[in-house]
């Protein structure tokens, strides 16, 4: 079991169980770091797309059909996805990441998961992540049975090890018989539960959920969330990607909030999830502004 | 990670879902490659007639045709795996090696029934020609270690490819091209020594790798008077399989922590 590193990080934890906002799970506590992210940047290279180049009218007929064959022919951009993004998560923890579309926030935790390179800084994971949460993709002409066979050995399982969850995990997705047809024939929600059941088989240290998983029914709510104490009880930590505060709040007892690869804030969830609210109705009026 | 269960998993998951979706599903693991034979009877032996130097003309294309096609989808779908699947590569994490491995193995499995075929092919060939009593059915095993060697001359080469493929996405383009020289460069529709003049060109034409594949394919499966069973060549293609294969996956290795990730 995690040890708390200081008495006022017990404190905290009282103060949300008495507010009533959040009920922490009852083994766990806040441990010793599990995951450090140090000054990190993310950058990546898209071949073949070139941003578009302002025009100008008075351009002869010859200058514009050069920019248009420049256009099509030799691009490469790169990405800032994230752009100098530090924080220490602990065992036990349950994160939520929220920002508005094109924010960096799976890119941030694919880097996490090992799946993309820091461009700069350094990540420090404690265990293994388990990673089918955010936007993964398995094979979509396989069926969903052998989705569980990859996904499961992928994740470190063995092949008997999956096959004996088998039945588990087929029962905790709650996809019924659609695991034996082809998953690009499933809906969003289905390949979301299939992959966070596929996920959560073997107990990770880190794990990482995207909000799809909102759209199961009340049963598998319940499943998952019980699924993830469970986790935290282990010392695991929980990342969630959510743009809904129920969501968050839900599930979560920290948030942070990353806008255009930065971070503006990061705690209470409460407090962050407010201040977003109000950024993205400022934002919203903006728009309103611009098109009128 | 249990590396060779994800491999062989990864492999006959593919090699099923290339006949799943459709009525005759994996029937067309037989029927593909025997429509491709028929075309290749039809153009080659039954409308251009004989050939210089060769005794049975359908077996000794059927032959060729089937084993440079194996080792051209090999190479070519080697060279694409990385990008072909990079969902995949960016979802999960594994020693990304086994994605160009497990569409070898992918095509070694398909490549399997259209071989029985190919066998079949070859031997109603020679005994209607030189007749039932030039098949040699003892030779046919030797059809495993060429094959064997091809497959690893072929991921070797696939490797390498999908090495730099992924750097610089248009030589997957350029393949093709590259595929078509060597088609007849190798002697798969005509025998080498009887079109090139004796000469330095005719040989490194015999000894290049897939020359000399195509010429052990045909020592097992054929019985050609100009082809002969040759240890020499044997060794050449025991070689070249294990060489390319080192170059490649050492090459491929070395770059493993940037697949998928730029």
């Amino acid at each position: 079991m995690a040890e708390t590193s200081n008495p006022s990080s017990n404190l905290e934890l009282e103060d949300e169980a008495s507010s009533g906002t959040y009920a922490p799970p009852k083994a766990g506590t806040l441990g010793t770091p599990s995951v450090i992210v140090e000054d990190l940047h993310v950058k990546y290279h898209v071949v073949g797309a070139r941003m578009k180049q302002p025009t100008s009218k008075q351009d002869g007929a010859l200058a514009k059909f050069l920019r248009k064959g420049r256009s099509l022919t030799g691009g490469h951009t790169t990405i800032h996805a994230v752009k100098g993004v530090s924080f220490t998560a602990r065992h036990g923890e349950s994160i939520g990441i929220i920002g508005t579309n094109g924010s960096g926030k799976s890119t941030l935790l694919k880097a996490i998961a090992g799946l993309l390179s820091p461009t700069e800084g350094k990540i420090f994971v404690s265990g293994i992540p388990s990673l089918l949460g955010v936007s993964a993709v398995l094979m979509g002409d396989l069926t969903g049975e052998r989705n569980i066979m990859i996904g499961g050995l992928a994740l470190g399982l063995s092949k008997k090890e999956v096959s004996e969850r088998f039945d588990e995990i087929a029962e905790f997705a709650g996809i019924g018989d659609a695991i034996y047809l082809p998953m690009k024939t499933y809906s969003a929600g289905m390949g979301a539960r299939l992959r966070f059941a596929i996920s959560t088989a073997a107990t990770p240290d880190v794990l990482m959920i995207d909000e799809a998983l909102a759209t199961g029914d009340a049963g598998f709510q319940a499943r998952s969330r019980e699924r993830i104490d469970e986790i935290r009880e282990t010392a695991g930590t929980v990342f969630v990607v959510a743009h809904s505060q129920a969501t968050i709040r839900a599930m979560c007892n920290r948030v942070i909030w990353l806008e255009q690869g930065q971070i503006r804030m990061d705690g209470d969830p409460e407090e962050v999830t407010a201040a977003y609210d109000e950024y993205s109705k400022t934002q919203g009026k903006a728009r309103q502004k611009r098109k009128s | 990670m249990a590396r060779h269960e994800f491999l062989r998993v990864l492999a006959e998951s593919k090699a099923k879902a290339e006949n799943e979706n459709t009525y005759l599903g994996q029937l067309w693991a037989i029927l593909t490659p025997v429509l491709n034979s028929i075309v290749y009877v039809l153009i080659f032996g039954i409308l251009l007639k004989t050939r210089a130097g060769m005794d049975s003309v359908i077996g000794f294309i059927v032959v060729g045709t089937f084993t440079y096609g194996y080792f051209s989808t090999t190479v070519t779908n080697a060279s694409k795996s990385i990008t072909s699947n990079i969902r995949l590569v960016q979802s999960l994490n594994f020693p990304r090696i086994l994605m160009p491995m497990a569409t070898a193995l992918k095509d070694l499995i398909v490549l399997l029934p259209g071989l029985i075929v190919m066998i079949l092919i070859a031997q109603v060939s020679i005994a209607t020609g030189p007749g039932w009593s030039a098949v040699h059915p003892e030779r046919w095993i030797l059809l495993i270690p060429a094959i064997a060697f091809l497959t690893l001359f072929s991921s070797g080469l696939g490797f390498l490819l999908a090495k730099f493929a992924s750097r610089m996405p248009d030589l997957v383009k350029l393949l093709p091209f590259i595929l078509r020289v060597g088609m007849y460069a190798s002697g798969v529709l005509f025998a080498i020594q009887h079109q090139v003049g004796e000469s330095l060109i005719r040989q490194v034409m015999e000894h290049q790798p897939v020359a000399v594949y195509l010429n052990l394919a045909r020592q097992a499966v054929l019985s050609e008077k100009s082809i002969p069973l040759d240890a020499g060549l044997w060794l050449e293609g025991a070689v070249w399989a294990v060489v390319v294969f080192t170059i490649g996956f050492v090459a491929f290795w070395r770059d493993e922590a940037r697949y998928g990730r730029d």
